[in-house]
């Protein structure tokens, strides 16, 4: 009998899946009809509905995974308090004046709102509708209006509370709350950066980005008076996680009690606002549910095949070290990003190159950093690019040329921020490290 | 919004506020001293009812996640075909699913599960979930045979 449980069997699976997401299948059922028809071959029909079966089950139960919809719940019910008008006009008053100070203040909006909500696309369309009227109204040049808003919306995946942490903890079985809190240091590093970006390009060109009126220290306190209970909401969630008083999951319950009490107080808890809640979270839920069945139905295919042994073999026999292994992976990681949606990239190259990395000495909390750091990316690169898009969708009167002729600066930026965590692990591993979760 | 989609969100999304009140009176009775017993249990199911609807309403809205590079640069009839042919490979993996599913709980019958604490019977979880699969499955089967604007 031929055996089929080969990294050959593997490799075939994963051509016939590129096949199919570029024909326009969907991601989840495609990884999951892959997988389950890979399993099928491998071990036999009824060892393959049955572990569809538990998987299904086990993912709609898991206590864990409930965390994604709580932390979606909380992200719908604030977006009905326009909390993310609240913070761009907080951050825009205190440093709005300065040169360049909108681009800051949109940078400051995004890790704000990237706090409420673990998506760039959200991150970069309620930021952009607040923060590039006001850029246009007050002068800029917009390759810079748009393209700050564009990369500073990656920031929405990288802060925690982050959906593709989340789902990176589920498929690589690590813990949340560790991810969450190795996210801290790359997030706030990330926005430095794209602050120096700003910082840079207005000195270099002064013309970009005028000068505005300082706002009296009145309106300033008025503006951070609106976003304090937030602000105290939020410290709570993340810093309850990062101490371990909290699970994810727990963090995820009381940031959403805390949203819907903070809208009542506000007056701003409306039945058709709290329907509206519940319709988004739901179908953004339900969207990455599929896609987290079918991504565990394919990595289980990938593990049977030895696919997984044999690529970590394969590139332990180039002999490359650790950083040469780390570039080639953020390397093929960048190029498949380009076609690739940002989930699907996550799910189907974690199952393959988590081991190949471990095997370097690095760990998977690391990777999932990592590989949602090179997401990010994909999201403000062409051809896919959906931040560029979404900003479009707000500048409509600018191209999608000038668009990403003002992410280039940032993306530069993007590039020497991956290759510092490869060679400084540190940037994500100390924190929890030294918090101990 | 439709009368079966307005009690699929309100079900879904009193499940939602179920598990946001469940885990944080947990998380103040941990604190203060009277810990909620079997609180994940509670949490279990409200996260299967709002889950398992979940995937209905993202099946009936089309907002399941597709890669759109080569398709959008298709004709209108090509399109059309592709998106059937998307909705055919969902159905295909809703169908894979719940024969897998009820499989499994054919198999588990006479084994009585329950949970630990509470003694939530699975088997009505595994109902409810094959029951949202069947739905998601019968929204794509009207799909893909049905007229398109």
């Amino acid at each position: 009998m031929i055996e089929l449980a080969t990294p050959g069997t593997g490799l075939i699976g994963i051509l016939i899946l590129l096949a199919l997401l570029l024909a326009g299948g969907r991601i989840g059922a495609v990884l999951g009809l892959v997988g389950l028809g890979g399993l099928v071959v491998t071990l036999g029909a009824e060892a393959a509905f049955i572990k569809s079966g538990v998987i299904v089950i086990d993912t709609l139960t898991r206590y864990e995974l409930g965390t994604l919809p709580l932390f979606l719940f909380m992200a719908h019910i604030f977006f009905s308090v326009d909390a993310s008008r609240d913070l761009f006009d907080a951050a825009a008053k205190l440093v709005g004046h300065r040169r360049g100070g909108l681009a800051y203040a949109s940078i400051a909006g995004c890790a704000g709102f990237g706090t409420i909500n673990g998506s760039s696309l959200a991150t970069t369309a309620t930021v952009g509708l607040v923060a590039y009227p006001e850029m246009r109204r007050r002068g800029y040049d917009d390759r810079l209006s748009t393209g700050t808003i564009a990369v500073g919306g990656t920031l929405g995946q990288m802060i925690p509370p982050s959906g593709a942490l989340i789902v990176f903890g589920i498929i690589a079985e690590t813990s949340i709350g560790s991810l969450f809190t190795a996210a801290i240091i790359p997030g706030i590093t990330q926005a430095l950066f794209y602050a120096l970006v700003v910082f840079i390009l207005v000195r270099w060109k002064p013309e970009l980005a005028p000068a505005g009126e300082r706002a009296p220290w009145r309106e300033r306190f008025r503006s951070l008076g609106r976003i304090w209970e937030i602000a105290l909401l939020i410290s709570f969630v993340i810093g309850g996680i990062a101490l371990g008083w909290i699970s994810p999951a727990e963090a995820a319950a009381i940031g959403a009690a805390g949203a819907l009490l903070i809208a009542t107080m506000r007056r701003k808890l409306t039945r058709e606002a709290l329907v509206h809640a519940f319709r988004e979270t739901l179908r953004t839920s339900g969207l990455i549910y599929l896609i987290i069945i079918g991504a565990l139905i394919f990595s289980v295919f990938v593990g049977v095949t030895g696919l997984t042994d044999a690529a970590g073999d394969l590139v332990q026999s180039l002999g490359l070290g650790r950083f040469w292994t780390l570039v080639l992976v953020a390397l093929l990681l960048l190029i498949l990003g380009s076609v690739l949606d940002g989930l699907a990239l996550m799910l189907l190259t974690t199952p393959i190159l988590l081991p190949i990395v471990e095997a370097t000495g690095l760990s998977a909390i690391w990777f999932g950093i990592f590989i949602t750091r090179a997401m990010e990316i994909g999201f403000v690169h062409p051809p896919l690019g959906m931040n560029l898009y979404i900003i479009q969708g707000v500048a409509k009167d600018v191209s999608i040329d000038r668009i990403f002729r003002g992410v280039l600066p940032f993306l530069a930026s993007d590039f020497v921020h991956l290759i510092l965590l490869i060679l400084f692990p540190a940037i994500v591993l100390w924190l929890p490290a030294v918090l101990g979760t | 919004m439709s009368k079966p989609m307005t009690v699929i969100i309100w079900i879904g999304g009193i499940a939602l506020l179920l598990a946001v009140g469940i885990d944080t009176v947990a998380v103040i009775g941990r604190h203060v001293g009277f810990p909620l017993t079997g609180s994940i249990e509670l949490m279990q199911p409200v996260i299967l009812i709002s889950g398992a609807l979940a995937l209905v309403v993202a099946t009936i809205e089309q907002s399941h996640a597709r890669v759109r590079l080569l398709v959008d640069k298709l004709s209108a009839g090509w399109r059309d075909v592709a998106d059937r042919f998307s909705d055919a490979l969902t159905l295909l993996f809703f169908l894979a699913l719940l024969v897998g599913s009820v499989w499994l709980a054919a198999d588990l019958w006479n084994g009585y599960e329950q949970s630990e604490w509470l003694g939530v019977p699975w088997w009505t979880l595994r109902l409810i979930a094959n029951l949202c699969l069947l739905s998601a499955s019968a929204v794509l089967l009207w799909r893909i045979f049905g007229k398109r604007p």
